[in-house]
């Protein structure tokens, strides 16, 4: 028999790449973004893109999410969506 | 890790315990859930893996008029407020490799035919159990919770019929007349082919009292080789011999993915983790995998598996992957799945192996092997790549995974 190494192979030992990072954002009274806490807090000075994406609407957890492609006071451009199944705000390169 | 066991032969045995375990399935269901036990329940099966259609494995005992492989929709139609219990094979074995592990305490010559029926070699245990009451109760202890239906005869077909017609958690001891005990039996109770079964009834032949009337010659005429085993099974004679189990090592592992997902190249990454998990034991010992089972589980519970052979043991991961993902490809998954799973169930050794003379392929196993080190020291794992998993998928997070560099 072989001898148990030790090791197993867990859900854990697969890394997501690209995984949301939640975010500090104040809305409007349109739920859009108006500022967003990076290392301070920056306002959004225009929102360049929207789109919405609905997935694995079969399972317990589904996905639908609001995301906005938007320009910082910085300069920064920055992709962050709005979870409408869960409400919290998340960054993440699309 | 599980030790399981394979069959050799033995010929000898000429007193058979059978054990039956009648609606095992929906009594495994009742162990995982015993608050299933009041309700009226249905266990199903999917028919193939391509169809939806379901049938009917298993039912609550209280459930009328119903039978293995009904389809669903004629079993709801007569008992439309029973519950529906997807079936789980992989689970339903494990406890029944459970009752053989346990019956071989009470013999060593345990055959497990179908889930649910087994046959137990009684002979030379007289200095064990002095009469057939006290092997009756050795194995009945052991399966007390599957209300078991036992029956002990000279030889298997006997002793079947034998535990089918006795009482549950009791004991029908078939001794003498067999022909008296057959003549009324329907031909049903025949282990033969649909086909023959069929025939004996075009025949006009219901009864077993009616073959054994006959001579073997016409029997043998019409339906051949089978014939000839037809009339001796309603003489009562049955050669067939016991197989009891042979132990044999079996390596098991599976990895429960992170979302369900339908994804071929997930499903195939997925197997390909587990399997290097597994394979460096293997290779380490100068052995190859002869045989494994490939297994994935779906969301709704439901179970795919396909057998894999090798010719000759394989111990090149990049050859047995292409061979999972082929067979992965070929046969479609039930549904979407969440857990793969693979079971070594034959080891080899390999006569001859012929290692790589080039450099470039060595330098990439040397850093493999810094890379385990470095996981040896520092906790595992510590270096990652990165692999397509979905990258068609329209949740970021999903397209790309990272797997541990030595695996």
């Amino acid at each position: 028999m072989v001898e148990n190494t030790g090791k197993t192979v867990r859900a854990d030992t697969y890394k997501p790449v690209n995984a949301p990072a939640a975010l500090q954002v104040e809305e409007d009274a349109l739920g859009l973004p108006l500022t967003v806490k990076l290392k301070r807090r920056e306002a959004v000075i225009s929102i360049e893109d929207r789109w919405r994406i609905d997935d694995e609407w079969w399972r317990a957890e589904p996905v639908s999410r609001l995301y906005y492609n938007v320009l910082l006071a910085s300069g920064q451009r920055l992709v962050l969506y709005k979870d409408l199944v869960g409400g919290g705000w998340y960054e993440q390169e699309y | 890790m599980t030790i399981e066991h394979m069959f050799y032969i033995i010929y000898l045995p000429m007193k058979i315990l059978c054990v039956r375990l009648s609606h095992f399935p929906w009594r495994c269901e009742i162990r995982k859930n015993p608050a299933l036990a009041d309700r009226p329940a249905i266990v199903i099966q999917a028919k193939d893996t391509v169809s939806s259609q379901k049938l009917v494995l298993d039912w609550s005992p209280e459930l009328q008029g119903l039978a293995r492989d009904m389809p669903l929709q004629q079993a709801l139609a007569r008992h439309d407020n029973a519950e529906l219990i997807p079936s789980d094979i992989p689970y339903y074995r494990s406890v029944f490799k459970e009752i053989l592990d346990n019956l071989e305490q009470v013999s060593p010559l345990v055959e497990g035919s179908d889930l649910g029926c087994v046959y137990i070699g009684a002979d030379g245990l007289q200095l064990i159990y002095p009469n057939d009451s006290a092997l009756i109760n050795a194995a009945r202890e052991v399966t007390a919770d599957f209300m078991p239906q036992m029956g002990i005869a000279g030889n298997k077909f006997l002793a079947s019929l034998a535990a089918q017609q006795s009482k549950p958690d009791d004991c029908k001891i078939l001794w003498g007349d067999a022909a008296a005990f057959l003549k009324d039996l329907p031909c049903d109770v025949l282990p033969i082919s649909l086909k023959s079964r069929s025939k004996l009834r075009d025949f006009g032949i219901r009864k077993l009292g009616q073959v054994a009337a006959m001579s073997p010659g016409p029997l043998q005429s019409q339906f051949g080789l089978e014939g000839k085993r037809i009339w001796e099974l309603a003489q009562g004679i049955d050669n067939t011999p016991l197989y009891p189990r042979f132990m044999e090592e079996v390596i098991e592992e599976s990895v429960t993915l992170p979302s369900v997902t339908v994804s071929m190249d997930a499903i195939v990454t997925s197997a390909e983790s587990v399997l290097l998990h597994i394979l460096p034991d293997i290779v380490r010992r100068g052995l190859g995998i002869r045989n494994l089972t490939l297994w994935t589980r779906t969301w709704n519970a439901e179970n795919w598996e396909r057998d894999i052979n090798f010719k000759e043991p394989a111990m090149d991961s990049k050859n047995i992957i292409s061979r999972l993902k082929r067979v992965l490809e070929d046969y479609p998954q039930p549904g979407p799945v969440e857990q793969v799973g693979i079971k070594v169930n034959r080891l080899g050794y390999t006569l001859g192996r012929q290692r790589n003379l080039f450099a470039d392929i060595r330098a990439q196993e040397h850093l493999v092997d810094d890379i385990k080190q470095l996981e040896l020291k520092l906790g595992n794992p510590q270096i990652y790549k990165v692999k397509e998993v979905e990258p068609w998928s329209r949740i970021p997070e999903r397209r790309y995974a990272l797997t541990p560099t030595s695996r």
